[in-house]
């Protein structure tokens, strides 16, 4: 009681006068309304999305993605590998600092790679392969290999949490178990900390140090030239004020307004909708292996000719500009997507079918536990609906309603799903992360020590080997088919379709840059 | 005042813990290791069985330290600290206006009793407490903010930037949030004027010509102002319970909405140091409930 009476006369004390006197005006200020809050300013040790919106703020990338996703130098200068492609030459560009106005080195590239590394899943891939990264000198560092790693740029140049963000060696070298909480970058904005609050509002101010490569911004690549003195990070958990504030111009930008009020959205003549995100998101159905029913495959095999995509994503998503159902492994309009024993698919929901596998399958009747996240509208949505599916095809389904927070504590249980644990439940992902057998824990199959659901399939693991192997993308698609061919046997889990939210902005704010699963303000202007 | 406080401290720590859900799993994010999660289960003390952890969270209390938030590491007083204005002005500005309105018309219907402005006072306040302040709240900004643009739609101005944007900014939750509370001191208000009026002493003092207007406020009032006083503070309840819920509306940064947030991420600190303050507030404004009958019943001095 004590340390908050103080602290609050602490903060009541503080001179508002000069607050309002160094405060940008509205014209050089971006508000925005992200789909969430920041839960910790590290985004290397999480990979929650709102961190890694903050990391890009902040601190720069040693390589950015193009608008065709292709990797392309940003901290970067030049590059080079060796013909045994195992050792791996780069040096930095001259003119980076920190916002603290100390040099960047290679010094503090390579503490940031091993950090990111611990914590990624392209990252983990290349340390099994990675003999040493190390600084030749302040400007050039190296990373030695084993055996080749095909995929060492684009690990590095992903825009999927976690982002191989650069950090001074001083907090890159902290164990990556450990949160860091200084916020020292090189990047396009600094925070402005002592007028953040927690919770609430998360200010960026324009980095003086800054210094954007000459290329035309393009995606993360290219100069991330600044184009307003501040960002404002407005934390606004309700969509109808949110929704209020942007016609009322109290914001210029929010990131997921709901579709149902897109309607009311469009007809304001000042505000315009844009896809910030072709990929898009994929809706995920996580199914538990460990126990009966679906610790069979032919029960399994049932849900394909069960779920029913158009079905689920319509009461969220009500225009199919907005969704639509996909019969691929990896992500629909991505690179890796193909048709590979996709006939339960294309042939639409077949519940004689489904009937006729239950049967075979042996199952007993016994409740199928489905774990319903009531606080995400397409959560909540996807789960009613997959219910009335389930039955409709003869399962006897518990429909367990909670908040995220419960669900994903209790899609931890390995238990029994009446004691505690679970059959089914629905999560999403990044279309770019899903479009790629390694980004997401979902994908691999090493059974208890995987990912929530614990698949184990022996074959999938070696066509996941297969294809970081692959030298070339026609090589992957290649893999990608045979890897698509197994899962849609084996189902290790679903998906509920796939849909892309458009964003809402003034329209005097421009110039916004798509870059999957991240929303960069360099570049954008107010007029 | 500190065997409530002592109480309220176990039922929160107990009822949370005990609560489903892992703020672990929810500052991992999305695409982690199971092991990973049970790391920062661990750097958080989760895995230390609940009685240990409650051990540790009254000790640190005991010394006025509240914590610190899980998510962003700050200490959960000084969080509470910057949220404190915006909620301090809510509950200021909403407590002036629904006292100073519903006593006008709780003292108007009881003069008028059985009469059309009686009916429509009793009307209002029947509504003012069926509405949910959140329906109140959007209509309030659909006709105020949107259609008349007449004041904002959200946020907070703290003081220290102006008055008058501070007021503009607290005209339409202040309303919202007192509906419901001019709608509770009306009622009591009107009811307790009744018994007032209908006393020996009251018409006696009619009978001897004193004035209408003078009569109803110097005498009447004034006696009926400990029950007033008494749904006044137990109103509080109300009050923070309307905050939360106000805040979230308008988007104002303050103590409810930092509890709320940190529900919805199982912050156990925060929502432990919050639901603290707000225990001691509730606990403090009764006890100067209390104090203040001698101010209206010099029986109670003796």
């Amino acid at each position: 009681m004590l340390q908050t009476g103080l602290a609050a006369a602490g903060a009541a004390s503080a001179p508002g006068v000069l607050r309002a006197q160094s405060r940008p005006p509205a014209s050089r200020t971006v508000r925005a309304v992200m789909h969430g809050d920041i839960p910790t300013y590290d985004p290397i040790w999480t990979t929650a999305n709102m961190s890694a919106y903050h990391g890009a703020m902040v601190y720069d990338q040693l390589f950015g993605v193009d608008d065709k996703l292709e990797p392309k130098p940003q901290m970067v200068s030049k590059y080079g590998v060796s013909d045994d492609q195992l050792t791996w030459t780069f040096e930095l560009r001259d003119g980076l600092k920190f916002s603290d106005g100390t040099a960047v080195t290679a010094h503090d590239a390579a503490a940031s790679i091993r950090r990111w590394a611990v914590r990624s899943g392209t990252g983990q891939l290349m340390l099994q392969r990675t003999k040493d990264i190390s600084a030749k000198d302040d400007k050039t560092f190296v990373v030695s290999l084993k055996e080749r790693f095909p995929l060492l740029l684009d690990g590095f140049s992903s825009p999927s949490t976690p982002v191989l963000f650069v950090m001074r060696k001083k907090e890159a070298e902290t164990d990556p178990m450990q949160k860091i909480d200084t916020i020292i970058g090189s990047g396009p904005f600094v925070m402005n900390q002592s007028e953040t609050r927690a919770g609430s509002q998360y200010i960026y101010d324009k980095s003086p140090t800054y210094n954007p490569r000459a290329e035309p911004a393009s995606a993360s690549a290219g100069g991330k030239i600044v184009k307003v003195d501040r960002v404002i990070f407005q934390n606004m958990p309700d969509s109808q004020t949110a929704v209020a504030a942007l016609q009322a111009g109290e914001i210029d930008f929010y990131e997921i307004p709901p579709i149902d009020l897109l309607d009311q959205i469009q007809t304001d003549p000042a505000i315009s909708l844009i896809n910030l995100a072709d990929l898009g998101t994929v809706g995920y159905i996580g199914i538990n292996w460990l126990h009966a029913p679906f610790n069979n495959q032919k029960l399994r095999q049932s849900l394909l000719y069960i779920v029913n995509q158009e079905e689920m994503m319509k009461p969220t998503f009500v225009d199919r500009k907005w969704y639509n159902a996909c019969g691929g492994w990896m992500t629909c309009g991505s690179p890796m997507e193909n048709d590979a024993n996709t006939g339960w698919f294309k042939g639409g929901q077949n519940l004689a079918k489904a009937r006729e596998l239950m049967k075979e399958g042996g199952y007993d009747g016994r409740p199928v536990v489905v774990l319903q996240a009531t606080n995400i509208p397409y959560m909540m949505n996807a789960a009613t609906v997959f219910a009335q599916q389930l039955r409709a095809a003869g399962y006897n389904v518990s429909l367990q309603p909670m908040d995220w927070a419960n669900v994903v504590q209790r899609r931890a249980n390995k238990g029994a799903p009446d004691q505690g644990g679970w059959n089914i439940f629905f999560t999403s992902s990044g279309g770019l992360s899903n479009a790629n057998p390694y980004m997401i824990g979902g994908m691999a199959t090493t059974g208890d020590k995987g990912w929530f659901g614990w698949p184990t399939d022996d074959k999938n693991e070696a066509l996941r080997a297969k294809w970081i192997n692959a030298g070339t993308l026609a090589e992957r698609q290649a893999v990608g088919r045979e890897i698509q061919e197994n899962a849609w046997d084996i189902v290790p889990h679903m998906y509920y379709g796939q849909w892309r939210q458009p964003a809402a902005h003034r329209k005097n704010v421009t110039g916004w840059l798509k870059v999957p699963e991240a929303v960069p303000f360099w570049n954008v202007a107010k007029a | 005042m500190l065997p409530v406080m002592a109480v309220v401290a176990v039922c929160v720590f107990l009822l949370l813990h005990l609560a489903p859900g892992d703020p672990a799993s929810i500052i991992a994010g999305e695409n982690v290791s199971p092991e990973n999660i049970a790391r920062i289960r661990t750097q958080l003390g989760l895995d230390l069985p609940v009685w240990k952890q409650f051990l540790v969270w009254v000790g640190a209390l005991l010394t006025g330290d509240l914590g610190h938030s899980m998510f962003w590491g700050d200490p959960v007083a000084s969080l509470i600290a910057q949220r404190a204005e915006p909620t301090i002005s809510l509950a200021i500005t909403t407590l002036l206006v629904a006292v100073f309105l519903a006593i006008s018309l709780g003292v108007l219907a009881a003069a008028r009793a059985g009469s059309l402005v009686d009916r429509l006072v009793m009307g209002f306040a029947v509504l003012g407490f069926s509405v949910p302040v959140f329906v109140v709240g959007y209509v309030l900004i659909f006709v105020f903010a949107i259609n008349l643009k007449w004041l904002p739609v959200q946020g907070y101005v703290p003081i220290a930037d102006g008055v008058g944007l501070w007021l503009r900014n607290l005209v339409l939750p202040s309303v919202a949030l007192g509906m419901a509370y001019v709608a509770l001191i009306a009622r009591i208000t009107r009811t307790t004027m009744l018994d007032v009026l209908a006393e020996d002493y009251m018409r006696t003092a009619k009978a001897k010509g004193v004035a209408n207007r003078r009569m109803l406020f110097r005498h009447a009032l004034k006696n009926a102002a400990v029950p007033i006083a008494t749904v006044v503070g137990n109103g509080v309840a109300l009050l923070i319970g309307g905050v939360v819920i106000t805040e979230t509306v308008f988007n104002i940064p303050g103590i409810g909405r930092l509890v709320v947030d940190a529900i919805a991420r199982r912050d156990y600190p925060i929502i432990q140091g919050v639901i603290m303050v707000f225990s001691g507030v509730y606990v403090l404004v009764n006890l100067l409930v209390d104090l203040s009958y001698t101010l209206f019943d010099p029986r109670v001095r003796g």
